[in-house]
């Protein structure tokens, strides 16, 4: 017979230890001896035994102390008691150690090789239902760690989640669901959705989930506004049990109010610049057909003027689309462009050359300050050149004959500074809050037929701005305008 | 006599032409460039049809110019025909004044017109008056 399991006799006897040894071994165990208790413990916490056959009075150290011991390791080693004074009391006070069985000298083979053979099958038992307990305790952490982990993940999330069960009570609902449904702190687990939600449409499409027949679940989703104005898309999905049956509601939430107003805001402007185009070509088309219909009636001279005037819209035409893409490039903030020192007096002298001969041709005086030992700004020269063409080319348009424009460059340790002040026809202070808007054209500029796009103040704003600038502007109506730029000195 | 048409519409090049197409038809015109004038024009003497462009200050100054004729009891007869450059596809929102519905203006139509087309629509309008 060989059974598995590692056994230590102790005994201070050595006809026990060498009878059990034959026994034993006979039995198929692997067996150690010690003849005290002492030398006993010294080998328990070496090995791992799976039983312990302990004598109770030793000298050195005596089987109760040994039981003790064993009991202070937390050993899953069984242990059976060999006494030679089998009393009830010995038996109970060993018990007591936890020992599991006794066996009283003198004893027989079978007798011992039973009791061994029981006490190592409690030892496996012992064994297994430990193994158990530990698997169990994993478990325990693992589902534990699991929860802890998902909800972490799902309150961390920038959308917002709510869940639902079948009697319309939230369940779960992560701080940005509270966020962007603007709750207060309020008990919101285990309250309806009704009674929480202040979107009845969003509660109602919910509660209309939770109501519908298993075969046309699926997940919805929706716009819903908010009462504060906000734009939310909904992502509502119905949990199914394993019958399919609707169990409960899982919503996601995401906040597109910023996207919608970029749609909007996108969808104006192209309707804004594609009646910007239609309106020139309208009237080329116009003037083409008077020429074509005979309507001019033949006469050179108003054929003439029809075609300066249709060419005067396609000029117009073309300035527009010229801004136009100038305007794109400009809001290109996130392409990469070339920032590098540049000295605006170069860049004002060069633009200056430029409508030097328009002045002329208004006899406007054109004056300019521009000191050589003006600090540079950081920025793209392209963009900071088109930003000055716009101001100056405007200060020269919107001059009557004879008047002045003066363009002075200063600097203060931290700023570089331009003033561009005209005679010109000025406006309102009305015009003013919206002189920088796309499109917005000053009345009296309209009234007295200057042309323009209305685009070039917005480019020239939006330039100062991605140079850490600013524009300011002054006016008065006849008298003329002053525009300021203002930007931090390069150091 | 001739009868005489109103030409709302801020693009001066626009009033140009219409100005000549109906002139050579037989139409006696008169023009106006702001909602203010227009109304001002109607108010000061007969007309007996106006040419209202949409977006003159805003998008929809052409419907104020239109309710302000229909509320007038002087002008509520006069036929409107009403003309936009905004192209149908982009979106363009139209606030109606509030508490008033829809209301029909008599001609509705999309630049550019023809001559020949604004002529003929022109023509409708004063027959059916």
């Amino acid at each position: 017979m060989n059974q598995s399991g590692h056994i230590l006799v102790i005994d201070d006897e050595e006809v026990i230890r060498s009878g059990c040894q034959q026994i034993l071994e006979a039995d198929g165990y692997h067996v150690d001896l010690a003849d005290n208790g002492k030398s006993g413990l010294e080998l328990i916490r070496k090995n791992d035994y799976d039983l312990v056959l302990t004598d109770i009075m030793m000298p050195e150290m005596d089987g109760m102390q040994v039981l003790d011991e064993l009991q202070k390791m937390d050993s899953r080693t069984v242990s059976i008691v060999i006494t030679g004074y089998a009393s009830i009391e010995s038996a109970i006070d060993a018990g007591r150690k936890g020992a599991f069985d006794y066996i009283a000298k003198p004893f027989d083979p079978d007798e011992l090789s039973t009791r061994v053979e029981r006490g190592l099958k409690q030892a496996e038992h012992l064994q297994q239902v430990e193994r158990l307990r530990k698997e169990r305790d994993e478990n325990l952490l693992e589902i534990s760690n699991e929860r802890a982990r998902t909800l972490t993940i799902i309150n961390s999330m920038h959308e917002g989640v709510i869940a639902t069960n079948r009697q319309k009570q939230v369940v779960l609902m992560n701080p940005a669901a509270i966020k962007m449904l603007r709750l207060k702190r309020q008990k919101i687990i285990g309250q309806t959705v009704q009674d929480i939600l202040t979107m009845p449409d969003l509660t109602k499409t919910i509660n209309e989930i939770l109501e519908t027949v298993k075969s046309s679940l699926k997940t919805l989703q929706k716009e819903f506004d908010t009462p504060d104005g906000r734009v939310l898309q909904a992502s509502i999905t119905p949990i199914q049990d394993e019958n399919q049956a609707c169990i409960g509601t899982v919503t996601v939430l995401f906040d597109i109010t910023r996207e919608k107003q970029v749609e909007q805001m996108k969808s104006d402007f192209v309707s804004h610049v594609s009646h910007e185009l239609k309106a020139p070509l309208n009237a080329i088309q116009g003037y083409l057909d008077l020429i074509l219909e005979g309507i001019a009636g033949n006469d050179p001279e108003k054929e003439r003027d029809i075609v300066q005037k249709s060419r005067n819209r396609a000029k117009a035409l073309s300035d527009l689309i010229n801004d136009l893409l100038d305007l794109s490039r400009v809001e290109q903030r996130n392409i990469s462009k070339e920032m590098e020192p540049v000295q605006l007096q170069e860049v004002l002298t060069q633009v200056i050359d430029f409508y030097r001969s328009k002045a002329d041709e208004k006899s406007i005086t054109l004056k300019t300050s521009l000191p050589e030992d003006t600090p540079p700004v950081r920025g793209n020269k392209q963009d900071l050149d088109r930003l000055f063409a716009n101001l100056v080319s405007n200060a020269v348009k919107y001059t009557p004959e004879n008047g002045n424009v003066d363009i002075r460059l200063d600097s203060d340790p931290e700023h570089v500074n331009v003033r561009i002040k005209d005679s010109g026809i000025g406006f309102t202070p009305e015009t003013k809050n919206k002189i920088f808007d796309e499109f917005y054209r000053a009345e009296n500029a309209v009234e007295q037929k200057i042309s323009g796009t209305g685009l070039g103040l917005s480019i020239a704003k939006k330039i100062a701005e991605d140079h850490q600038g600013y524009i300011e502007v002054e006016s008065q109506v006849n008298k003329g305008s002053t525009f300021y730029v203002i930007f931090p000195a390069y150091k | 006599m001739a009868q005489k048409i109103l030409i709302v519409d801020d693009d001066a090049d626009f009033i140009d032409i219409n100005t000549r197409v109906l002139g050579a038809s037989g139409y006696e015109t008169e023009s106006a460039s702001t909602s203010e004038e227009a109304l001002q024009k109607l108010r000061g003497q007969k007309f007996d049809l106006a040419i209202v462009d949409l977006m003159i200050e805003d998008l929809d100054s052409g419907f104020n110019i239109a309710y302000a004729i229909r509320d007038d009891e002087k002008l509520r007869d006069m036929p409107i025909l009403m003309l936009t450059s905004a192209p149908r596809k982009t979106g363009v929102n139209i606030n109606f004044p509030e508490g008033k519905d829809w209301m029909k203006v008599d001609d509705f139509a999309e630049k550019p017109l023809k001559p020949a087309e604004l002529v003929n629509r022109v023509k409708q309008l004063l027959k059916s008056k």
